[in-house]
């Protein structure tokens, strides 16, 4: 009876009505629809179980709240690419930011099949969303978290089908350090015609390598909140491109204090 | 903005992306150089959106233009390397520079 919007919950008591707990995270059964609750025998729950634990539920990684549908869009997702036994499949971007406001789904494969980006239609014609999709092998995953802090803060907010080790020593690449580095010089020289979101996602860059170097935790919210307290302003109103001249001058001093920070480790 | 504003953050802009494209070349674990962020928009596109408001546009410039275009953008690589290879930077090859400046002059109909 347990269909693809079906969870298996026990009746708990309450004092004047018992209830049955869903869990924040779930595809389909969305909160106002309405649901049938229909009792099962012990066997059926056994061979439910089952299913389940062959099935593996998706891992989260920060992630306290999705949208229903965006849950059922990743079930998809990976029984898509699940059909090629990839070693992983790992959603992030902003399609797990609260709301609707994404460009596209990112979908990272960890595999030793790097042929398979002929997927990206399939999703895109399941779900009707545009995906962008990397494939990599797992070791350069582990290369790409032990020493990039793009890598960490990707996957910082994350969906994987299996569990993502992120207890990984950092290892200080500072060649790769100045090169990300390197891509936030851009808002150096054009700060003027940039857009609001152009400019924040330059300053999460730079910082996101000050903190890198630092040997800080780096996530969206920590960088995020990093960001505010050295440029004092809100995340919100950069994007707005409310920011101005003393978040300018706050920028270059950042990125010059980070480029040596670099280039006194480089070799 | 005027032409000479124009040129000049193309300039700026066409540095970037060359000097960007010789340290990849540097790079030891050159795998990793996964592109996270697509919304962040790099030199490249940059050039391109000032190249289209400089006149000639889809076709080469005046040689004076090249010319001058041409000395800044290597001039201003080779000093990002320099300062780079005074710190202890290893394996940057100053040979690629005209080559690479060259080509993205080409891809951009300025010569």
């Amino acid at each position: 009876m347990v269909n693809r919007a079906g969870i298996i919950a026990k009746i708990s008591k309450g004092t004047k009505m018992d209830q049955i707990y869903l869990p924040k995270i779930r595809s389909g059964l969305n909160t106002g629809e309405y649901v049938l609750i229909q009792q099962i025998s012990a066997d059926e729950m056994t061979g439910e179980k089952e299913k389940t634990a062959k099935s593996s539920k998706p891992i989260f990684y920060n992630l306290k709240y999705l949208e229903p549908i965006k849950m059922q869009i990743i079930e998809k997702v990976f029984e898509i690419i699940g059909r090629e036994s990839p070693e992983n499949i790992i959603i992030t971007g902003s399609f797990l930011e609260k709301g609707f406001n994404f460009n596209d789904i990112d979908v990272l494969v960890i595999s030793n099949d790097t042929n398979l980006s002929n997927l990206k239609k399939e999703i895109e014609k399941a779900t009707g969303i545009p995906a962008h999709l990397i494939v990599m092998d797992n070791k350069t995953l582990i290369a790409g978290l032990s020493s990039d802090p793009l890598y960490e803060m990707m996957l910082s907010k994350s969906v994987s089908k299996k569990k993502v080790i992120f207890n990984i020593k950092r290892q200080m690449n500072y060649k790769l350090l100045d090169l990300n580095l390197l891509k936030s010089k851009t808002m150096i020289d054009n700060f003027e015609i940039l857009n609001g979101y152009e400019k924040y996602y330059f300053t999460l860059n730079l910082i996101s390598i000050l903190l890198f170097i630092n040997n800080k935790k780096i996530s969206k919210k920590s960088v995020n909140n990093e960001i505010e307290k050295l440029f004092k302003i809100s995340v919100k109103a950069i994007k707005d491109n409310m920011a101005g001249k003393g978040f300018f001058d706050k920028y270059k001093e950042i990125y010059t204090k980070t480029q040596n920070l670099i280039f006194n480790n480089i070799k | 903005m005027n032409r000479n504003k124009l040129i000049e953050l193309f300039i700026a802009n066409l540095s970037n992306a060359v000097l960007h494209k010789i340290l990849e070349k540097a790079i030891d674990i050159q795998e990793i150089s996964l592109r996270y962020s697509k919304e962040i928009i790099n030199s490249w596109e940059i050039a391109k959106r000032y190249r289209e408001k400089i006149n000639p546009i889809g076709r080469a410039l005046p040689s004076h233009d090249i010319e001058g275009i041409r000395n800044s953008i290597i001039k201003k690589v080779k000093v990002e390397i320099n300062q780079r290879i005074d710190r202890g930077y290893e394996n940057l090859d100053f040979s690629l520079v005209d080559d690479f400046v060259d080509d993205a002059l080409k891809h951009f109909s300025v010569i």
